[in-house]
């Protein structure tokens, strides 16, 4: 059993850390504290290739494997975890979706510029009433010729103010339930589709969320990913291999916080010593640094799997369950180890605290996962 | 225009200066599994390459001579944009002072074909003694640029900007050449793309050994040593405090005096 990364896998990490030390680290307090999205970081991510990660070649992508793809994630949230939800929309929620239930046609003119970068997307899943209790859908998508025309509103969609392109679900029947759910294909500017409100957020402030509202807007039926009553699935299955992204950042957003605590313990010093040659703080790097190791092995794991085409949403949930909870437990005793510093905007801690607690939110609650997890044990 | 971009592997000179190592016995700094990476003035030669290239055409190769784990840094060069690599690496090499590491890189650079320009990083980031461009293009017998910031290609000359103390200098030359490379904002190194990464690291790099190059052994390792690293130490850190006498106006004249005394100011 080999758990080391390969030459390869090195030779990226390698890339995108470096990347991501110079180039979006430095920009990241000022995006969370602005609220701004990272436009140019997300123009030379794409020229990389890494808004395409795990997409082959033939389609815009990079053509690397899950591992890099959560390597990457990793990488990017250290720095800066708004970039790093942005980039994991776009690729396991949106390109990844494509790429597996888009036909030909809708690969070639809607995944091709998302990999590439070129282009942005978004995953619309989440109501206002329908957050969790995914297959409790109101969006409509009612078939009128060869169009179907969507109604309603989308809540908390990441990305939705700067998204070229939007997965939308919606039902084609609320009678039909999960059944009745298909997945469309809107860009932006058709009519019909606006983005009602952005969120103002507690962290992750970089990335937008936003409130969409669909009224009579008109999708054209090539539009239509998979077959009608379809989308259900193709959200779960998306949802799958968005936990592991989301692990991921949890990942890196621990170990942000972990190494920064490191830092501050060797620096302070308090009763003639550095904080670091106390015990108690100590026990809490110790801690801090197993529990994310544990976690990223966990999400190591999963996309491992992945990448062998074996199941993996127990594996994934777990990866996702586990990183963030660890990122939010290693986040709230970082800013323990720097004391008053730790809760103030002048160090990192504070910022990395409040990014840390949607991990246990988004794509599936703490306890969405719970129920996936035992779910799987009980059969 | 044919380039051939000459790589060191080194230990990251990043690394904080606590984890800095020393083996008493090699008189080296240990690897200790610190991370690897391409000598900082190296990655900006091979950038200088790489826009030539682009601009003028041609080729790049990368040669290293050292470690087999040198192979790393190669694929690098590789997924940045580089044609073509090569490693030149022999326990024979072990030891091996700047003229070594020259005598060996020659023959490596002649086997990949003659080139028109051979780049160098101006120094190695961990050793920094600045000598392995220069003696090269001796052992290349090829003229030598050294400091050079900037490089323009022009008719087939090459004009290039060199930094010297007071400022700069222009220099025109027709190649071949061999230039030593400064940092400078316009060689900032690329960021290998990831499709690129994909491709470099299916590519398979020739490792030469001395005997693949003919090289004697006389010119290479401990028996071609003519510098020797007498001692290794770290720098002793020290901080006192001094509390000056006197009113203001003294006291400032005081610490005006010490800090010339000091060449601090």
């Amino acid at each position: 059993m080999d758990l080391g990364l390969s030459p390869r896998q090195e030779m990226f990490r390698d890339m995108v850390r470096d990347f991501a030390e110079k180039e979006v680290a430095p920009r990241a307090a000022a995006v969370d504290a602005e609220a701004r999205f990272p436009a140019q970081t997300i123009r030379m991510m794409g020229e990389l290739g890494l808004m395409g990660v795990a997409i082959p070649a033939e389609y815009g992508g990079a053509g690397a494997d899950t591992i890099c793809y959560v390597i990457a994630i990793e990488e990017i949230s250290r720095a800066c975890a708004s970039t790093g939800v942005i980039m994991s929309i776009n690729n396991s929620l949106v390109c990844d979706l494509i790429y597996k239930f888009g036909d030909e046609e809708q690969k070639r003119r809607f995944l091709i510029p998302l990999a590439r970068g070129e282009q942005l997307g978004c995953f619309c899943l989440s109501e206002p009433d329908a957050g969790s209790d995914a297959g409790n859908l109101r969006v409509t998508a009612l078939a009128e010729g060869d169009h179907f025309v969507l109604n309603g509103a989308k809540n908390f969609i990441t990305n939705g103010k700067e998204a070229d392109i939007a997965i939308v679900f919606a039902t084609v029947g609320r009678h039909l339930k999960h059944k009745g759910i298909s997945a469309l294909i809107v860009e932006k500017g058709t009519p019909g589709f606006q983005v009602l409100k952005e969120e103002s957020k507690l962290g992750i402030r970089g990335s937008s969320t936003c409130q969409l509202l669909f009224e009579q807007c008109r999708v054209p039926r090539e539009n239509l990913l998979g077959e009608i009553g379809e989308g259900f699935r193709i959200a779960m299955v998306s949802l799958d291999g968005g936990r592991i992204g989301i692990a991921a950042q949890a990942v890196g957003i621990a170990r942000a916080a972990l190494e920064a605590s490191l830092e501050y313990a060797r620096g302070r010093v308090q009763f003639g010593r550095p904080i670091a040659a106390f015990q108690a703080i100590q026990f809490l790097l110790a801690d801090m640094a197993t529990r994310i190791d544990a976690a990223r092995l966990l999400t190591y794991r999963a996309a491992s799997l992945r990448d062998c085409g074996a199941p993996y949403t127990k594996e994934g949930s777990m990866a996702k369950l586990s990183a963030s909870e660890v990122a939010m437990w290693v986040t709230t005793k970082a800013i323990q180890i720097y004391g008053g510093y730790g809760y103030i905007t002048d160090y990192p801690v504070e910022r990395h605290f409040r990014d840390a607690k949607v991990t246990e939110i988004y794509e599936g609650t703490s306890e969405i996962q719970r129920l996936v997890i035992a779910g799987h044990l009980l059969g | 225009m044919r380039i051939v971009v000459c790589v060191k592997q080194i230990i990251d000179p990043e690394l904080p200066a606590s984890q800095f190592r020393i083996d008493a016995e090699s008189k080296r700094q240990r690897a200790n599994g610190h991370p690897l990476v391409i000598s900082p003035y190296d990655e900006n030669a091979l950038e200088v390459a790489l826009t030539l290239k682009e601009k003028t055409g041609g080729t790049v190769a990368v040669v290293s001579a050292g470690e087999p784990s040198a192979i790393s840094a190669l694929r690098k060069g590789l997924a940045m944009g580089a044609d073509e690599a090569a490693l030149i690496s022999d326990p024979a090499l072990d030891g091996s002072d700047a003229f070594g590491l020259a005598a060996a890189l020659a023959r490596g650079i002649q086997k990949l074909g003659t080139p028109d320009l051979v780049l160098c990083g101006c120094e190695s980031g961990d050793w920094a003694d600045r000598t392995v461009g220069p003696i090269l293009a001796e052992a290349l017998n090829i003229p030598c640029v050294s400091f050079v910031a900037q490089v323009e290609a022009q008719d087939g000359r090459l004009r290039m900007r060199r930094v010297v103390e007071e400022g700069y200098e222009i220099w025109e030359g027709a190649p071949p050449l061999l230039l030593t490379i400064l940092s400078h904002e316009s060689n900032v190194p690329r960021y290998p793309k990831v499709k690129d990464i994909m491709t470099a690291s299916r590519r398979s790099i020739p490792t030469w050994s001395a005997a693949d190059l003919g090289v004697e052994a006389g010119d290479i390792g401990k028996a071609a040593m003519r510098t020797e690293v007498q001692q290794l130490t770290l720098p002793s850190r020290e901080s006192r405090c001094e509390l000056l006498d006197g009113e203001p106006a003294q006291q400032v004249a005081t610490l005006i005096t010490k800090l010339r005394e000091r060449k601090a100011i």
